[in-house]
């Protein structure tokens, strides 16, 4: 690898300005994406839109995207980079100049990412996330990977000394198999899938409600299924076959989602940090750094446990809502999970007691599920007349799972450095974090709860805010007098 | 060590329950009636324009059971609002700043001095004409867990925003 000199301002690759031509035609045409629509419907009716007729329009169309290249060229040209001792200086615009100085100190993050196009003409992105929000967030589009690894080395390089050393030795401890794959995909909540699918669906029949109603489709619907008491059974099938189909379809969703996302998964160990690579149209490189780490959530469910698969999710601080949702890892082992924990976590320690909320949770769950059920029984006695009351029994058989297993899984544990809290109904959901991260302690109480002496602690740290919920009320107090006595005794970082 | 539940911790740790909450500024029940009286004129200047602009028959036959519902929930808003006001009150500890509000719904939140990122003090106008003040303490944590003490009087505020504005930038 030949060792390339930063110190100058420099370009990043020619292939470049394919990519910042690409990206932004992509978003011109997301942005224009219902104009082109309404366009499209006019032209297959009447050949021409308006005054406009095709040629014209072709030339429009060639002539966008000759100012969206010659954007990206100059794009391309005005943006440069250069990396001096302690600061990474960046200077972009075509018109406005813009000349950004960050301190290599004050890096948060840096990401390895290559999407479809990327992959193609062999390129990565490299991103540098700050403290800051979103906006000063710095992009390079195209790179070669060495040079971006490079980049990233020499961006660590004055901030920490321990971790560049640790990168030479590639430690990989965790790749996912295919096979593993396929099942984390089967054994995800479907529900999720279906409500993604069902509102896009929806989305799109608002965008097009007035072409569909311009088909009958609404007129033949109702000749078809026309309610009396007799039918109510065919109609019942009809809904149970339309369910059975949305089921399918988010099953095969989610499995396409979980093989798209986390193919080739791989957790690298290092010294000090773990990094994870995955993706299949989008590569991702990330690195984990045990400082910044807030929360720590485990996930399984009762068929992911049979087959011994563990989500672990870190919620690090100062990450950006897009990159959040990268950092799990799926398909872990239990062991394998407690090792990464071990790992990220210095003598995380599991085998303590747990304490169970107080009961009073149980009445409240059955008093949650009652008032969905009530909001339920309205629209079903629009649908299914007076035999509405049936889906009661549905409900009743609900509320008792609901109630059981959430109460079950609800747990927590406190030592002299982590907090552990369960929970979950479908799910069950570990989540970890570290006393001295916390930010603040809420106690709550209504007057219902106030007579039974009962409290719920929420507890936030910089990623998330967790419940301890429906305790004793000396117990809440005793845990929130112990917490700000760590938090506030210790004289350490949150991050 | 681990954390045991008997009573021996509470009386080596600092107890949250001996800490004396101080009420905020008696004048800030003012500013509660004022927004809350701009809050239902703009709720039944809505009803008002219902009852005249809209001409469909099931909301003008039950105009005056609709109009009576959202009266009562005015009338409990307010008084839930007013005896709300007794339940606002806060601390400055050593070490963390204490704020407790809410009648139906009581919540005591701590925030650690250390974990503050910033404050700041903000003043509507009627709080100007009051002499009274905000203080918003912003921690990094999600946006629930920011305290936001209102009603505070104007000198208390700034001497609260100096001690802890030292405090804060003092640690770092």
């Amino acid at each position: 690898m030949e060792i390339l000199d930063f110190s100058k301002p420099i370009r990043q690759s020619s292939k470049g300005i394919l990519i910042i031509f690409a990206l932004n035609t992509y978003k011109f045409i997301r942005r224009f994406f219902v104009i082109f629509i309404a366009f499209g419907l006019s032209l297959s009716k009447k050949k021409s839109f308006a005054f406009l007729s095709t040629n014209i329009l072709l030339l429009i169309i060639v002539g966008i995207l000759i100012s969206l290249l010659v954007l990206a060229i100059l794009k391309y040209w005005n943006f440069k980079f250069h990396l001096t001792n302690d600061e990474f200086h960046l200077s972009t615009g075509i018109i406005n100049k813009d000349n950004t100085v960050i301190p290599k100190s004050k890096i948060q993050n840096v990401n390895i990412k290559q999407n479809f196009i990327q992959q193609l003409i062999n390129v990565v992105s490299l991103n540098i996330e700050t403290a800051g929000d979103d906006k000063a967030e710095i992009e390079i589009n195209a790179l070669d990977k060495p040079t971006a690894l490079q980049i990233k080395k020499e961006l660590f390089n004055t901030t920490n000394i321990v971790e560049t050393e640790s990168h030479e030795i590639k430690n990989v401890f965790f790749r996912v198999s295919p096979k593993r794959l396929l099942l984390e995909g089967l054994s995800q909540n479907h529900f999720k899938s279906f409500a993604i699918i069902a509102s896009f669906v929806f989305g799109l029949y608002y965008e097009f409600k007035d072409y569909i109603i311009e088909l009958e489709l609404q007129e033949q619907i109702k000749k078809t299924i026309h309610l009396d008491e007799e039918s109510i059974f065919t109609f019942i099938i009809l809904n149970l076959v339309v369910i059975l189909i949305g089921i399918l379809i988010s099953l095969l969703f989610s499995v396409i989602k979980t093989v798209i996302t986390n193919f080739n998964l791989e957790v690298i160990e290092n010294q000090k940090t773990i990094e994870i690579s995955k993706g299949l149209f989008n590569k991702v490189l990330l690195s984990l750094t045990p400082s910044r780490i807030q929360n720590i959530i485990i996930k399984t469910n009762r068929i992911k446990t049979y087959f011994g698969l563990n989500t672990l999710s870190v919620k690090q601080a100062m990450v950006n809502a897009k990159q959040r949702k990268n950092f799990n890892i799926i398909a872990l082992e239990k062991d394998q999970v407690y090792h990464l924990i071990n790992k990220l976590l210095d003598n995380y320690a599991n085998q303590i007691k747990a304490f169970k909320p107080s009961l009073y949770y149980k009445r409240i769950l059955i008093v949650e599920m009652l008032f969905i059920a009530g909001i339920f029984n309205i629209p079903a006695f629009f649908i299914f007349g007076n035999s509405f009351w049936l889906i009661n029994i549905l409900f009743l058989i609900m509320s008792v799972l609901y109630m059981h297993f959430k109460y079950k899984k609800a747990y927590y544990k406190i030592n002299d450095e982590y907090i552990t809290i369960g929970s979950g109904f479908i799910d069950t959901v570990t989540v970890i974090f570290e006393i001295h991260k916390i930010q603040s302690i809420e106690m709550k109480q209504n007057i219902f709860q106030k007579r039974k002496q009962i409290r719920s602690l929420n507890i936030s740290t910089a990623s998330q805010e967790v419940t301890i919920p429906y305790i004793d009320e000396n117990e809440a107090k005793i845990i929130c007098d112990f917490l700000l006595f760590k938090v506030e005794s210790q004289d350490r970082d949150w991050m | 060590m681990n954390f045991s539940n008997t009573q021996i911790h509470s009386e080596t740790f600092p107890n949250i329950d001996n800490v004396i909450l101080k009420p905020i500024s008696k004048q800030y029940i003012k500013i509660i009636i004022f927004n809350k009286i701009l809050k239902f004129a703009l709720v039944f200047g809505i009803l008002i324009i219902i009852k005249f602009f809209i001409k469909k028959e099931i909301i003008q036959d039950n105009y005056w059971y609709l109009f009576s519902i959202v009266l009562l929930f005015s009338v409990l808003n307010f008084i839930t609002a007013l005896l709300a006001f007794k339940k606002r009150k806060y601390a400055i500890r050593e070490h963390d700043v204490i704020y407790a509000k809410g009648l139906i719904v009581n919540s005591i939140t701590t925030v650690p001095v250390s974990r503050i990122q910033h404050i700041e003090t903000s003043r509507s106008w009627i709080a100007r004409k009051l002499n009274l003040a905000t203080l918003n303490i912003y921690t990094a944590g999600e946006s629930g867990s920011d305290l936001r003490i209102k009603g505070l009087p104007l000198r208390d505020a700034m001497q609260i925003n100096d001690f802890l504005s030292s405090k804060v930038n003092g640690n770092t």
